[in-house]
């Protein structure tokens, strides 16, 4: 009842943030909800086991794809963020067949590597993609109305919060559980193993995409060193390690936590923040390997069996 | 009487409120909002550049009789925060002015919000032309300093073919571009083809000097390369009069080394990257090396402005100037300043006007003039230096006029 309180709580913040915030936090946001959902994209694939480098490269992905055909064809803007999704889940599902043969530290360096590969594409199919300058559009998604784009982005963020949690609380979530926990138990106690990481990959990829298209709308331009920035990889890694891997709500809570301070950091010591805002990130992974949120889960658990038993000891006595 | 009384108090409380308004007003500092990356030496030295002029501005009285207040903002070369950044200093700070600027990438996120104030920018950074043809030609408010990429390209051309009507010696007919594969290698490759065909056809900067062009990328050293030889040795059976690469500054000393080894030996030998290895010009493998740039250190020997920035910028800052836009960042606020004392206000329109016709004598060693470009109404710079390592030392060798030293030719080990 509590939880769904809190859940319910949240939603409101979230949907009424632009009735009593201004265009400078509402910005600060929609970074970290593109941020949150690259996060929680990741840490679904982790769930299986895999350990996949590929984020900015799907990301850029459903950023080309959306901004060329809106550019070249003359898309409307939000059906290309639909595109940008499929085509990322569809290369996903193509390459899909190759890289999830590979495993462990294999697969994590073969999906990075897909990241350049896709880049050193784009640059060289200059004509269609803009080469190494990129392409730019008309004008930003809404005409840049930011709380219209903020609105886009929180919708985003959603679905990757409802696609986590509909993978925690469906039959995915024990079929990917077995795949991560033993592989060959799971193949013996018949799961398909290559399907459900090939449904994993793809939708995390396509999810990625849609959050790249919506990325290069918002700021109405893509370009190979930008789009595919390692940032788009290297951030949402450490959001879901200090907020907690294998959950929805370490994502959120990291993503929350690192965007948040990260601006706030900037705000007080223009020089030198980053270094803090670093030496935050080391401090957590260290002294807190599960993450904030599994660390604060796990000792409410413990404290509540041992109050638990405390109560069973008082009442049998 | 009571009611006489009433009026004159309330006339007096008014005109004092309006007095305490009017005099809050004029102490109130003018704001110019700077977006820089803070993290790296190019937007250190930019923004310590900018504390030194509005500094210097303060100390003789500020602007308008008002105080100049400068709040910066890093951007972290992260286009979402560059952009971020941007609404903070519109809705947050409430600043006048927008100045700064670095990176390509980070601009053309920038620019949908910029387009939302229209409010005076005055960007020193960012040469890629699709950050021009997203400005737009109707943003009337947006002054643009950094030559664009494709002016750096013609300012090479004219460069070279000054040099060498002046130097009979000196040939450019063969061209070997050595380019990394990354964006700012391949953009430079892009811009030199279009170069080369435009020679081909009698037209351009190159048209009376260029005669064959061919390119080779590589992986920079910076990006985990650093393998150069087999590339070298295309170049070296190319046999160019001008050899360039355009990588970064990690590529510089083993490019050279490996040059070296596998003995070639271009009679011109120049370096393109956003900027050096510290000390490179110490290396003695920097000797008769040639370089683009807007600005060097010897740009004092010949400029007054340029020996007065170094010397302040040092006195306050404790360190040198090290890159070029270290002097952009302080004609920056100094082309703004001089602007709003000739116009006399900060209404928009007139002060635009004044930008437009407003000259600076600026520490590059050129003096700043707002001209169209190809898409924008409002260009500074527009063209670019060439520089050589002469002895340890970096010295201007065109344009003539301010000219430090004649070029050392041919290059050689």
């Amino acid at each position: 009842m509590r939880k769904n309180l809190i859940i319910l709580l949240l939603i409101v913040i979230a949907l009424t943030l632009p009735l009593y915030t201004g265009v400078y936090i509402l910005h600060i946001f929609s970074s970290i909800l593109i941020f949150l959902a690259l996060s929680l994209s990741w840490d679904m694939m982790l769930r299986t086991g895999q350990l996949s480098f590929g984020t900015a490269g799907f990301f850029g992905l459903g950023a080309y794809a959306s901004v060329l055909i809106v550019v070249n064809m003359g898309f409307n803007p939000i059906l290309s963020l639909l595109i940008g999704a499929i085509f990322s889940g569809f290369i996903a599902f193509i390459l899909g067949f190759i890289v999830l043969r590979l495993r462990e530290i294999y697969f994590a360096i073969t999906t990075l590597a897909l990241t350049h590969v896709f880049s050193v594409i784009i640059r060289n199919f200059s004509d269609f993609t803009g080469g190494a300058s990129g392409k730019i559009l008309a004008s930003a998604i809404f005409e840049g109305d930011p709380v219209k784009i903020y609105y886009l982005v929180l919708i985003v963020a959603g679905l990757a919060i409802i696609i986590s949690e509909v993978f925690k609380r469906s039959r995915i979530h024990y079929a990917i559980n077995a795949i991560r926990n033993d592989e060959t138990t799971a193949k013996s106690s018949g799961i398909d193993v290559f399907k459900y990481l090939l449904f994993v990959f793809v939708s995390t990829s396509a999810l990625q995409g849609l959050v790249g298209a919506v990325y290069a709308h918002q700021y109405a331009f893509v370009n190979p060193e930008s789009t595919f920035s390692l940032n788009f990889l290297l951030l949402p890694i450490a959001m879901a390690l200090v907020g907690g891997i294998y959950s929805t709500n370490g994502p959120i809570i990291g993503a929350l936590l690192l965007g948040l301070i990260s601006e706030y950091l900037k705000l007080i010591m223009p020089y030198g923040h980053l270094i803090v805002y670093g030496l935050i990130i080391v401090f957590v992974v260290l002294f807190l390997p599960r993450g904030i949120y599994s660390t604060i889960h796990n000792k409410l658990l413990k404290s509540n069996i041992i109050g638990g038993d405390k109560n069973a000891n008082t009442a049998s006595k | 009487m009571k009611r006489n009384s009433i009026l004159i108090l309330s006339l007096v409380v008014i005109l004092a409120f309006a007095f305490s308004l009017s005099s809050y007003a004029q102490d109130d500092p003018i704001k110019i909002g700077a977006v820089n990356p803070l993290g790296d030496i190019t937007g250190d030295q930019s923004t310590k550049a900018m504390e030194l002029a509005v500094k210097e501005i303060n100390d003789k009285g500020g602007l308008l009789g008002r105080p100049v207040e400068l709040i910066v903002v890093d951007s972290e070369f992260k286009p979402e925060k560059g952009a971020a950044a941007i609404d903070k200093l519109a809705t947050v700070d409430e600043v006048d002015f927008f100045v700064g600027g670095m990176s390509s990438g980070v601009h053309m996120a920038q620019i949908p919000s910029l387009k939302k104030y229209k409010k005076i920018t005055i960007w020193a950074g960012a040469a890629s032309y699709l950050a021009e043809e997203a400005i737009g030609p109707d943003a009337d408010w947006y002054f643009h300093l950094h030559p664009w990429d494709y002016q750096q390209g013609e300012s090479y051309g004219i460069g070279w073919s000054d040099i060498a009507e002046a130097r009979e010696e000196v040939e450019i007919g063969k061209v070997f571009l050595a380019y990394e594969e990354g964006g700012f290698g391949t953009a430079s490759f892009e811009s030199y083809e279009v170069l080369a065909d435009q020679a081909e056809e009698g037209e351009g900067p190159y048209a009376d000097i260029l005669s064959d062009f061919e390119g080779g990328s590589f992986k920079s050293a910076a990006l985990g390369g650093g393998e150069y030889r087999a590339l070298l040795r295309r170049a070296k059976e190319f046999n160019p009069d001008l050899f360039i690469w355009a990588g970064y500054g990690a590529d510089a000393i083993p490019l050279l080394a490996q040059s070296r080894e596998v003995g070639f030996e271009p009679p011109l030998y120049v370096g393109a990257p956003p900027g050096w290895p510290a000390d490179f010009e110490a290396n003695p493998l920097s000797d008769k090396v040639v370089l683009y740039g807007m600005w060097a250190p010897a740009l004092k020997e010949v400029s007054e402005v340029a020996e007065h920035f170094w010397d302040e910028y040092i006195k306050m800052h404790q360190e040198r100037p090290a890159t070029y836009f270290a002097p952009l960042g302080y004609t920056n606020i100094m082309y703004l300043a001089k602007a709003i004392e000739d116009a006399g206000t900060l209404e928009k329109e007139v002060l635009i006007e004044s930008l437009e016709n407003t000259e600076y004598d600026s520490p590059m060693g050129t003096t700043l003039k707002i001209a169209p470009s190809n898409v924008i109404k409002h260009q500074g710079f527009t063209r670019q230096k060439i520089l050589q390592y002469q002895d340890g030392k970096q010295n201007v060798i065109w344009p003539f006029e301010v000219a430090t030293a004649e070029i050392e030719y041919p290059f050689s080990w």
